[in-house]
């Protein structure tokens, strides 16, 4: 269905290009994931199929790319509408109308279809992505999950062979997520299409997945198996793939049910690590019964919660259950009621760069802090904002592990680098307090190891440090775990103890070999 | 044009192969005429005779029937033949910018925060798409806010000059670029605000005051007596309008067009 | 029942405008008022446009108020029944010789009272038609020629609120650098991380809409030079015929260069067109309920035209009552006839249903 043959990729500037001498072919119906790390090419391979590459992009591409028969070198990306349908990151960045209906009929108003054609088509779309309930809604008022399948439908309408997904799910929280993933797996396996995608966290399409196409650093080249034997080799590990490897087996599990299978197989025993239990050293932020409400609704109840330093406290809990709202208000920077204290002192009450002494927050789009067109002018603000000595923000950056080229603009660096940057400007201030909103979406396995090593040495020096996340393989390296619901904290205690006990919040590693308590592959290494 | 940069230091038109000569001069010669015809509408009061088949009631909407053909004309050809997906979407999003910033001015004593960007659209994506942006955006923001009238054509005819000026202006760099954009803020603005003002003067105020248009008169008497009027009634709100622009400018020019121009790199890569 | 046109609307809206600025008559304006008022409180439906007209209200208002202060203070004197006179000051003659205050009369402020009067009117109908018709409707019904400049205009007005909800994202996360979020530092630290957002989401609209096949029926080849040099021609021919219309120096000839350039321009738009063959979900249908409810908005302005030919004097008389001196204005049984064509949409509409809107999002009816 898809042949890439010889494809060598250039952009206009490169010193080397981003694809070499690819070759691969995916066959009718599979469903296929793109992996590699972040700024391996996922997206250029990704956009060569239907020719957004290089037609769109710019680029040299010399080689070849059929799909369908057809090569992308004398087809647009345009007349490729009806044979690829091709989905980006954020479903609301890419709609052109404002109502489901006219945003599904586009597509086909762009091919030139008769207006009966289309009603027809439109029913059918609508039923197939099971969204015919939304026919009239406005996109902006849909869900993540919702937006991201009207999308979707969108390019289905036009009854494309095959859909190409850059990252679906990466805006989307995880129940939305496995929403549109799972409306993918039908789309394969009940209409026959053939899906290629890229998405961070395999562990979500990996039972699913028939090929895996795998860009390994610094190669430029793709590397194409079946999941089970790649991901004992590549340089993507999600969890399984790490117990396959910490446990020496010759094969990826594809799920937690494979994996539990042999290891009931292999009568593998296991024994739990200690609970360590929280740390009882004096509290440096005490909140009573805070409660932040909009309008009618109350985002958070009557909460009361102490945090000490020494510790990273994740904050689980569905979207909307209140965990940003607590960030933000722990921050000073929301109206609440009830009393805050974070060193004796209310951050609500103090200007906004002394709140930013004692409490640091970066927020979930960690671009809106950005507004300099480089790093280093950035930087440079960091320090005379906070009055440090010339130079600061730098050091904290470099002690973080990050390098970055001082003149690249800010927008221009990954997901990973930018976190870097903010997390960087906001320590600056040296605020006893760091507070993360979900820091972990659109990062890939390499750079949330590196982020909870960053906490991790954070919460050593003897900050307070609490992580909003929805992954629970990033809450596992955690001490204490939060999880909410409803506004109101609904388990509290050491990590191991709230992970382990309920399968909803377990890592992949604690299903397997449930009830012992385990949280991560590293924990089981060597068993027999 | 495609989103085509004009950098400091060398024109750098990238483009998806539509700027033909015989292109660019079929557009250059559509600007010409709505250029003409815009200078009509708004200095309609210099030629208008008692006697006229239209009162001067009427002389602002027969232009505002004439001024919509044209517009439809000159956008048509600039988004339909000049423009590709990329500038379309850019011509989208930013009259959305320029859409919300608009109502943010009214009732801030001529606080205009519209202008600035389309002088910086203009110079950083060249003047069609300068044009095109000041048309479109206020087309988007008069159906946002419900504000469809007689003036609309002028006031999108007017704004898409300001967009082009920007991009004619010649070539400058760093704080030589922003000064030179400042100045065309604060002329532009001024200039946008007496034509509009001029050509609904008799339309506004009727003939029955002594600030009146007197079609008996003569044009020289005519405009003396607006410059009167326009400095006692207008000349807060032109003064805020052109102050707003030049702040807006010098205050956000860099950094916006340093960011328009990254996009403008990274839309329109050789073809 | 289909939802009229909205360029039905806006026909019957600008008709009755017309036909405002051919009259004088105070009964005849607010006649006309009434009738619009009426039919757009009981046919404008819950969309957020539908309250422009109080807008249009205000501004009428101002321009009556404005009017009537600067006839006050500085009218050009006349009318012999002066009603109160105030002190009376001279401006050099640099200032054109103006006089402040003075004498004023009763004819002059009832002249300016109506002519004000008749501008707040056509005021009104551009508010009714802003009301009533749905812009994104209208939008779809524009000609083939404007296809990309509406894609255009349709994508401003669906980023919009995207943008607004992003400007106070940025707003607050100011907070967390220890920035104030006010005062002209603020504006960069906001303003520009909204639009480099804003921007890159341009570019990948720009890829989703490519990948979707966006101008893949255009025809690529440039226009031929006849259309072009046909379009050019007829632009030049209404803005001279305008001119001259204008200028009185020979209004058949420029009526008729007017009419011609009219025409040509809007068939060189539709040639123009031609080169693009996208289609229309769901298409809004023109139906014959549309025609009548602008053919009512235009034979009110033909009405009144053919009274403003002056072949009869009494009628025309009629219509534009005497200021000076002062006569009452009378009702002319032909006044009640353009009222009634301007309330005929009650007649041929329906009040629309109350728009199935969702809790939690009133008011912002789908388009």
């Amino acid at each position: 269905m898809i042949t890439f043959e010889d494809v060598t990729l250039t952009y206009p500037g490169a010193s080397e290009p981003t694809l070499r001498e690819v070759s691969f072919t995916v066959e009718e119906g599979d469903l296929a994931v793109v992996v590699g790390r972040t700024g391996t090419g996922k997206s250029t391979l990704l956009g060569a199929i239907n020719g957004l590459v290089p037609h769109f992009t710019g680029g040299t591409l010399a080689g070849d790319v059929r799909v369908a028969g057809r090569s992308t070198a004398h087809n647009r990306p345009r007349d490729l509408a009806d044979v690829v349908g091709w989905v980006g990151q954020d479903p609301r960045a890419g709609f052109v109308t404002d109502t489901v209906e006219e945003e599904i009929a586009y597509g086909m108003e762009q091919l030139g279809l008769r207006p009966a054609a289309m009603r027809k088509r439109v029913e059918e779309t609508l039923d197939l992505m099971g969204i015919a309930a939304l026919r009239r809604r406005p996109l902006a008022d849909l869900s993540g999950g919702q937006q991201q399948r009207v999308a979707i439908a969108a390019v289905l309408a036009a009854q494309p062979r095959v859909l190409v997904l850059d990252e679906p799910t990466s805006a989307l929280d995880p129940t939305a997520a496995q929403d549109v993933l799972s409306a993918l797996t039908s789309l394969v396996h009940e209409v026959g299409l053939t899906v290629v995608l890229a998405e961070h966290r395999l562990e979500r399409v990996l039972h699913q997945a028939d090929t895996l196409l795998w860009l390994p650093q610094d190669t430029h080249g793709v590397v194409v198996g079946p999941p089970s034997r790649l991901l004992l080799t590549c340089d993507v590990r999600p969890p399984l793939a790490q117990l396959a490897r910490a446990l020496h087996w010759d094969a990826v599990p594809a799920s937690v049910r494979d994996a539990r299978r042999r290891v009931q197989r292999e009568h593998l025993r296991v024994t739990a690590p200690a609970v360590v239990p929280l740390s009882t050293a004096p509290a440096r932020v005490s909140v009573r019964d805070l409660t932040i409400s909009y309008g009618s609704l109350t985002a958070v109840n009557r909460l009361s919660l102490d945090l000490r330093p020494g510790e990273v406290t994740a904050l689980m809990g569905r979207n909307g259950a209140g965990k940003s709202s607590l960030l933000w208000a722990l921050q000073g920077g929301l109206p609440s009621t009830g009393s805050v204290s974070v060193d004796g002192r209310d951050p609500r009450t103090l200007s906004a760069p002394q709140a930013r002494r004692l409490v640091s927050l970066v927020p979930q789009t960690a671009t809106d802090l950005l507004y300099l067109p480089t790093v280093a002018a950035e930087l440079a603000q960091a320090d005379r904002e906070t009055g440090s000595q010339p130079g600061t923000a730098a050091e904290i950056l470099s002690s973080l592990g990050s390098r970055l080229p001082p003149q690249a603009d800010p927008r221009d660096l990954s997901e990973g680098q930018r976190l870097s940057l903010v997390l960087a400007l906001q320590l600056c201030a040296e605020p006893g307090v760091i507070l993360l909103d979900e820091p972990t979406r659109g990062l890939d396995y390499a750079m949330k190891d590196h982020l909870s090593r960053t906490v991790s040495r954070l919460a050593h020096e003897g900050h307070v440090v609490v992580v909003s996340t929805h992954d629970v393989e990033f809450a596992a390296a955690s001490q204490r775990t939060l999880v909410m619901a409803d506004g109101d904290v609904i388990a509290d205690g050491p990590t191991r103890e709230v992970l382990t006990s309920s399968p909803a919040f377990a890592p992949q590693t604690t299903k397997v070999f449930s009830p012992t308590a385990v949280l991560v592959p590293d924990e089981v290494r060597g068993a027999r | 044009m495609s989103l085509a940069t004009r950098s400091s230091s060398t024109t750098r038109t990238i483009s998806a192969g539509t700027s033909a000569p015989r292109t660019q001069a079929r557009t250059a010669l559509l600007l010409v005429v709505a250029a003409a015809a815009g200078l009509a509408a708004f200095t309609w009061p210099l030629v208008w005779t008692p006697g006229s088949a239209v009162s001067p009631l009427q002389a602002p909407l027969i232009f505002a029937l004439v001024l919509p053909l044209i517009l439809a004309v000159v956008v048509s050809d600039l988004t339909g033949h000049g423009m590709d997906v990329k500038g379309l979407a850019m011509l989208g999003v930013l009259a959305a910018v320029g859409a919300i910033l608009r109502p943010l001015g009214t009732g801030t004593a001529g606080m205009e925060p519209v202008f600035f960007l389309l002088i910086l659209g203009g110079r950083a994506f060249g003047p069609s798409f300068g044009f095109a942006q000041g048309a479109i955006t206020l087309f988007a923001s008069s159906l946002l806010t419900a504000g469809v009238g007689p003036w609309l054509p002028y006031q999108m005819i007017a704004a898409g000059f300001v967009g082009l000026g920007a991009g004619l202006l010649p070539r400058a760099r760093g704080g030589c670029e922003i000064a030179l954009l400042a100045c065309w803020g604060f002329v532009s603005a001024f200039a946008y605000g007496w034509l509009m003002d001029f050509a609904f003067w008799p339309f506004g105020l009727g003939t029955s005051t002594q600030f009146s248009f007197d079609p008996a008169a003569g044009p020289w008497r005519n405009l003396h007596v607006f410059v009167l009027y326009n400095m006692v009634t207008s000349m807060g709100w032109n003064l805020g309008r052109a102050l707003t622009s030049v702040v807006l400018i010098v205050l956000l020019g860099p950094g916006l067009l340093h960011i328009l121009r990254r996009a403008a790199r990274r839309a329109a890569f050789a073809n | 029942m289909t939802p009229v046109h909205p360029w039905a609307w806006w026909a019957w809206a600008l008709g009755l405008a017309a036909a405002l600025s051919m009259t004088t008559n105070p009964l005849q304006i607010v006649l006309i008022v009434l009738a619009v008022c009426a039919v757009v409180l009981l046919r404008r439906s819950d969309a957020p446009w539908a309250r422009s007209l109080r807008i249009y209200a205000v501004l009428a208002a101002f321009i009556i108020a404005m009017r009537l202060f600067f006839f006050i203070v500085m009218g050009s004197g006349g009318g012999t029944t002066v009603l109160f006179t105030l002190p009376q000051i001279e401006l050099p003659s640099w200032a054109a010789g103006i006089r402040l205050g003075g004498p004023v009369s009763a004819e002059g402020l009832v002249f300016t009272l109506y002519d004000a009067g008749r501008l707040a009117a056509m005021l009104l109908c551009l508010g009714a038609a802003n009301a009533l018709a749905n812009p994104k409707r209208a939008l779809r019904s524009v000609p083939a020629a404007l296809y990309e400049a509406s894609v255009a205009v349709v994508i401003a007005l669906s980023v919009a609120p995207q943008l607004v909800e992003s400007v106070q994202r940025v707003r607050r996360a100011r907070r967390l650098r220890g920035g104030a979020a006010r005062g002209w530092n603020a504006v960069t630290a906001v303003v520009i991380p909204v639009l480099a957002d804003a921007i890159d989401r341009s570019l990948s609209l720009a890829a989703g809409m490519e990948a979707r096949g966006f101008g893949r029926t255009r025809d690529q080849r440039p226009p031929s030079p006849a259309l072009t040099g046909g379009l050019l021609a007829a632009m030049l021919a209404a803005t001279l015929g305008a001119f001259l219309l204008l200028g009185s120096a020979s209004p058949p000839l420029g009526g008729a260069l007017l009419v011609l350039g009219v025409a040509g321009t809007v068939w060189g738009l539709r040639v123009g067109g031609r080169r693009l063959s996208v289609t229309r979900y769901r298409p809004d249908p023109w139906t014959a309920r549309d025609s009548l409810l602008a053919a009512s908005g235009c034979a009110a302005a033909a009405t009144m035209a053919l009274v403003g030919t002056g072949e009869w004097p009494t009628l025309y008389a009629a219509f534009h009552p005497a200021t000076s001196p002062l006569t009452w204005p009378t009702l002319h049984p032909l006044m009640l006839v353009v009222a009634g064509l301007a309330v005929a949409p009650l007649a041929l509409t329906r009040a629309p249903l109350p728009a199935t809107t969702h809790p939690g999002h009133l008011g912002e009816a789908a388009a």
